[in-house]
């Protein structure tokens, strides 16, 4: 009986958390032309409208940029600050993980106000500011991985590079990184999703013409009502992370990506 | 001596870029984030450089702002409660899957916590508004005569707060519960404690950290959740995060800052009452 109800209880959560996103994706691919159900039939129609309509796809092409070089950026940041807290043990070092895990949990919306008041102060221009925003954003996630993967490093390896005369950046080269990249990988492949679906940061940092795919659902939703061409939108947004989710999966296994 | 000199510079020069931008990007504008609460409004400018209290004595002396601020403090209750009420046993289940079985589990979880939020709060406009699932099913079973819509309100806020927070909270608390070592329980058994003594008294206090560590990652996502709140809450349900976003788009710049440390400060206190209530560091050891 305590298992029945236990199960049940799983049941309904996996229900209410899936259920949305399931939604989305059977209106996204119906032939309709509002939003109802069921849907009268099968089409890609809104997929196709989603393509033709400039702002949608030009929002959908900068998500994707975005994501790929702040993904780069955060990779690369979040490699050097794990490379240092996993090696140095100080007050420093600690202050560090502190500082590059905050914005994980730090509103993220009052982050795009802080940002936003700055930028208008010195002038900023949209692009960068919107790349330096995503890169803070994903930096927490990109930093865990590639942490958790030098933590199980075993450093007499590198030791051993090193007494045979090999410099610290050498030896990291060629035997720290070919054994670690696995969580380099994850890290950024973390950060692109993060930057893709970026959302509260982004709200107050986009300008006319330099939107993101999220920020232009909303804004139609808001503005526009609510049209199946943002189900194809989302379904979009949902097809991909599913993509990079099972390239990761195939790329590191799963046991790496659910670890975090 | 010269090799460990070279090594300490190579080290901080590791550690500079992430130093600088995080400085840069994070650190300064949040603190010129609080010094702009303390200017005065400007109507042509972003704001008058003299120094004030006025932004929060104004906030904090209107009614309508104790109305949003009593009304966040409950949606944050409701959906920390509901978070834990429903969390707990779907991690509790998933913690004792096979290792295979957990991770199916956790990847199920991850896909919705990767999708944006405005697209999970889509699917809830797609289920409760007029021309949704909900609606539709009840005019097609004839239980109502009009499609009616079930968005706007209380309870959509907290549904949709609550579905997209949940897998946070089932991660958090799977992870807490999967690392307890099975012989603490078994030694309960063995002592002749029953199931539902054992939960209470040796898995419950042992998942503590987990608990903590997920309800204050649930607070600080929902005082945040502008998008949720303005899809599901419409223009007549705002939380405190709406009005911050209110006065940005009124340009009214030291009242947003203002509001924004307000809301930080909300979410402290809660972090706080948090970590006084579940008491995450009494458990010594694993757990």
């Amino acid at each position: 009986m305590g298992a029945f109800i236990l199960r049940l209880v799983v049941g309904i959560v996996l229900a209410l958390i899936v259920g949305p996103i399931l939604v989305v994706i059977i209106a996204s691919f119906s032939s309709g032309d509002s939003l109802s159900f069921p849907p009268p039939g099968f089409s890609l129609r809104w997929f196709v409208e989603f393509f033709s309509i400039a702002e949608m796809r030009n929002a959908f092409l900068l998500s994707i940029v975005l994501a790929i070089s702040s993904a780069c950026g955060a990779a690369a940041l979040g490699l050097l600050g794990a490379i240092y807290v996993a090696r140095v043990r100080n007050a420093f070092s600690a202050v560090l993980q502190m500082l590059i895990m905050a914005p994980l949990v730090f509103p993220a919306l009052i982050l795009g106000l802080a940002l936003l008041l700055l930028y208008k102060t010195v002038n900023m221009s949209v692009l960068p500011g919107l790349f330096i925003a995503h890169v803070v954003v994903c930096l927490p996630y990109a930093f865990r991985s590639v942490l958790t993967s030098l933590q199980s490093f075993d450093t007499t390896l590198e030791e051993a590079g090193q007494s045979l005369g090999a410099g610290p950046i050498r030896s990291f080269l060629l035997i720290t990184m070919p054994i670690i990249w696995p969580g380099v990988l994850s890290g950024w492949l973390f950060a692109f999703v993060v930057s893709f679906g970026e959302l509260n940061t982004a709200l107050f940092l986009t300008g006319p013409g330099v939107v993101t795919l999220p920020i232009e659902i909303f804004s139609y939703l808001q503005f526009q009502g609510n049209q199946l061409v943002v189900a194809a939108a989302s379904s979009l947004q949902v097809l991909i992370i599913l993509f990079v989710l099972m390239l990761a999966e195939r790329l590191i296994g799963a046991r790496q990506i659910v670890q975090r | 001596m010269r090799s460990r000199l070279s090594k300490n510079s190579l080290a901080l020069a590791v550690a500079l870029p992430p130093l600088v931008i995080l400085g840069l990007f994070f650190v300064v504008p949040l603190c010129y984030l609080l010094f702009v609460s303390f200017m005065t409004n400007s109507a042509t400018s972003l704001f008058d450089l003299q120094p004030t209290f006025m932004n929060y004595a104004e906030i904090f002396s209107d009614p309508f702002y104790w109305l949003i601020i009593r009304r966040t403090l409950l949606s944050t209750a409701v959906v920390l409660i509901l978070c834990l009420l429903l969390g707990y046993p779907v991690a509790f289940y998933a913690a004792r899957l096979s290792p295979r079985g957990r991770l199916i589990m956790l990847m199920v979880m991850m896909v919705p916590l990767m999708v944006s939020n405005v697209v999970r709060a889509y699917g809830w406009v797609a289920i409760l508004g007029r021309r949704g699932v909900v609606s539709s099913t009840l005019t097609g079973a004839g239980i109502i005569e009009r499609p009616m819509q079930f968005l706007y309100s209380f309870e959509a806020v907290t549904l949709g707060l609550l579905t997209i927070l949940l897998p946070f909270m089932i991660v958090s608390l799977t992870n807490s519960l999967a690392t307890i070592d099975k012989r603490y329980t078994e030694a309960a058994y063995s002592l002749g404690a029953g199931p539902w003594r054992t939960f209470f008294r040796v898995t419950l206090p042992l998942s503590s950290p987990g608990i903590a560590s997920g309800l204050m990652l649930v607070t600080f996502l929902t005082l945040s959740a502008y998008v949720t709140i303005a899809l599901l809450g419409g223009p007549r349900y705002k939380l405190l995060v709406s009005l911050v976003f209110d006065s940005v788009t009124t340009f009214r710049w030291p009242r947003a800052a203002a509001l924004s440390f307000i809301l930080l400060l909300i979410a402290l206190i809660i972090a706080v009452v948090i970590q006084l209530v579940i008491r995450p560091q009494r458990v010594q050891g694993k757990g």
